[in-house]
């Protein structure tokens, strides 16, 4: 979706510290010449393809439309990306920008782990040094996605301000880019930021829905009635939803992290319910969890990977403009939903995607059975392991984390060497 | 010529250079603050550069970043904020208070608001290192109808055609930032100083049509002395913020005395 000015409606532009000004107008001006380059072009699919295995399949959920007995139910398959997620797609992309720039060294923030693992992957491939920003409470729920990123060669750092979550991660990455963005390319994950992120992000992905157009016209001769994305930072709903904008026809429904509740601190619900409001803060202006008097709040969702206090500019623009409908799935909806597509489907969803799943499984019931609805299914759910063994209370899990402790080689207690330190 | 330039250029007369001291404001309560403020005043600086936390202060290093958040554990409020330090500068009328914070909680606020009520309590200048002046239509005017300055930044890579236009449009003061980074001592080391400092300034100079402050790891006597002739204003932040955290207000002191007198 093209930007006015880096704006869309009255949200996004640019609001860095001046120190960030040349690199930001370098990235916005090396982006504008590469996405009208044949020959970057090319080399993006040819990455995509034999990177990460592109393109993902559209999967027809037959057990599942059965169960319900409405809508026909497809997933898009971003699991099936090299690294697990649709993260990859952008930082292919991206990386193949920064070798445009010449420069050596990128710098990301990862709130489930997932941005940081493909920004390891894709540096480790292009040569480049690597520095990971991550809250450390994130740190120490996904720890699995750390112990990946530091065998590629990442430097991963906790960030022990504020809350210790991506928000923090966030500030800490642009700390780092106003030290070093004459070396240093700042790989934002998430079609957030300062312009033109949003829109180089949601470019990159819109290669997601690019294949939903195709793959839907060959498996059932139309396109989609609806789709389905959960909404984080809001890059894969970015992905899905912005190739059918213009296809008035196309319903859109994108899925927030409702927590525990509706309490200020439990959920991230930015979008609806009047729970955010607009604001100014880490580059961008977008919809806040924030109070009174602008101060950012902490925010939760069982996935990682959604608890974020800002939202995609582009999604918060289309979701008051009505294009998108916003709604949310709460914790326990969403493990009953990432339990169900185990079950019935032989799919493991990442928790980030079974917020889509749960809001497209209250819907479907009663959509018509001619119906086709596409849910993003962004990532596969290997890295929950731990979260998901807790949640539905898995007897055997801690007998089976005890006995792999008392037989661990080594001083398993020691964690200095997981802070900071390259691996 | 704004009232802010005004008093510079009198004070200027007197010193080779003023000093801007930096305080958090609520750090470590209100209370404690505003004391440390007039105490400084009291000490005879210039200035005091008040920030008004926010909860994700991106263009600040780990000193202030950490006074940030301690504030705001108490709720801090905009407009007892101004009342406060409106007292303080009309109580030490020899020194002046600018109001810096981030864009956000002034947007809350009002930028309007924010510019009218810091003209009423003498606050003269404002500084929000997020909003660019490309962004700043509104509060500019806001600012020019209430007479105080909003002050811009420039830094050591600015291209020089913007340079040129953010000099020419400087009020007040022009907040010229000495180095790539964030504030005071961090993990995040710049690498390189492409253009020595002097020959930075002096390219400001060219084009400034308000005095110049210097700020962005200031620390030691030499930092000021090279500012000497060059700058009207030394700015100190994070190192007073640090001597203040080892030995409180004495400590602090000890520190602006050993930076500021001959």
């Amino acid at each position: 979706m093209k930007s006015e000015n880096g704006f869309y409606g009255q949200y996004g532009g640019s609001y860095i510290p001046e120190i960030l000004y040349s690199s930001q107008q370098q990235i916005l001006n090396a982006f504008e010449e590469a996405k009208n380059d044949p020959a970057f072009l090319a080399e993006l699919h040819k990455q995509w393809q034999q990177f990460s295995g592109r393109p993902t399949p559209l999967t027809y959920c037959e057990n599942l439309t059965e169960h319900f007995g409405g809508a026909q139910i497809y997933l898009k398959r971003e699991d099936l990306n090299h690294s697990g997620a649709h993260k990859m797609n952008n930082v292919i992309g991206q990386g193949l920008l920064v070798k445009r720039m010449g420069k050596k060294r990128v710098i990301a923030e990862t709130g489930a782990g997932q941005h940081g693992i493909a920004t390891a992957l894709v540096a480790a491939r292009l040569g480049l040094e690597c520095t990971i920003y991550m809250g450390a409470k994130d740190i120490e729920r996904q720890y699995p996605n750390v112990f990946w990123m530091k065998q590629l060669g990442a430097t991963v750092v906790p960030v022990t301000t504020g809350a210790q979550t991506l928000r923090d991660a966030l500030d800490e990455a642009l700390r780092d880019w106003s030290s070093s963005h004459e070396e240093s390319h700042y790989l934002i994950g998430t079609s957030c930021g300062c312009a033109p992120f949003p829109e180089m992000v949601a470019f990159f992905q819109s290669v997601i829905g690019d294949e939903v157009r195709e793959q839907s016209v060959a498996q059932f001769g139309q396109f989609p009635d609806r789709l389905y994305a959960c909404v984080g930072g809001g890059s894969n709903a970015c992905g899905l939803f912005l190739p059918f904008l213009d296809d008035k026809e196309v319903e859109m429904v994108g899925v927030e992290a409702g927590g525990k509740g509706l309490e200020l601190g439990e959920h991230s619900i930015r979008l609806s319910h009047d729970l955010g409001q607009p604001g100014i803060a880490q580059g961008f202006a977008t919809m806040f969890l924030q109070d009174k008097a602008g101060q950012l709040q902490e925010t939760h969702s069982i996935a990682a990977g959604l608890d974020y206090v800002g939202v995609s500019p582009i999604i918060a623009h289309l979701a008051e403009t009505g294009r998108i409908k916003m709604t949310y799935a709460m914790d326990d909806e969403v493990i009953n939903a990432c339990t169900l597509l185990l079950k019935k489907e032989g799919i493991i969803p990442a928790l980030e995607s079974s917020h889509a799943l749960a809001g497209a499984f209250k819907d479907a019931p009663n959509l018509p059975k001619a119906s086709r609805i596409v849910i993003n299914l962004s990532g596969r759910g290997d890295k929950d392991i731990f979260n998901v063994a807790k949640a539905v209370e898995d007897e055997t899990f801690p007998q089976f984390l005890t006995d792999y402790l008392a037989s661990y080689p080594t001083t398993a207690t020691d964690k200095s060497n997981n802070t900071g330190e390259k691996a | 010529m704004s009232q802010l330039a005004a008093f510079i250029k009198e004070k200027r007369q007197q010193k080779p250079i003023l000093s801007m001291t930096h305080v958090v404001y609520g750090y470590p309560t209100v209370q404690e603050s505003l004391d440390w403020m007039a105490r400084l005043m009291k000490e005879g600086v210039d200035f005091i550069e008040v920030q008004f936390p926010f909860s994700d202060p991106v263009a600040d290093g780990p000193s202030i970043v950490a006074a940030c958040h301690k504030a705001l554990e108490q709720d801090l409020d905009v407009d007892t904020c101004l009342s406060q330090i409106g007292k303080l500068a009309r109580d030490y009328s020899d020194s002046r208070i600018v109001l810096m914070s981030y864009l956000n909680p002034m947007y809350r606020f009002g930028l309007d608001k924010l510019a009218k009520r810091a003209a009423e309590e003498n606050i003269q200048g404002l500084i929000l290192p997020d909003l660019p002046i490309e962004q700043a239509a509104s509060y500019q005017a806001a600012c020019a109808s209430h007479k105080i300055d909003p002050i811009w930044l420039v830094t050591p890579v600015t291209p020089k055609d913007r340079l040129a236009m953010l000099a020419g449009q400087s009020s007040g003061f022009l907040y010229c930032v000495a180095r790539s980074g964030v504030t005071g001592h961090s993990s995040h080391e710049e690498k390189s100083q492409k253009t020595p400092l002097d020959d930075y300034l002096a390219q400001i100079k060219q084009h400034a049509s308000a005095p110049m402050g210097v700020g962005f790891g200031l620390r030691e006597r030499s930092h000021i002395e090279q500012l000497m002739g060059k700058a009207d204003i030394a700015i100190l932040g994070s190192a007073l913020l640090d001597a203040y955290n080892q030995g409180g207000q004495e400590a602090g002191v000890e520190l602006l005395q050993t930076l500021f007198t001959d």
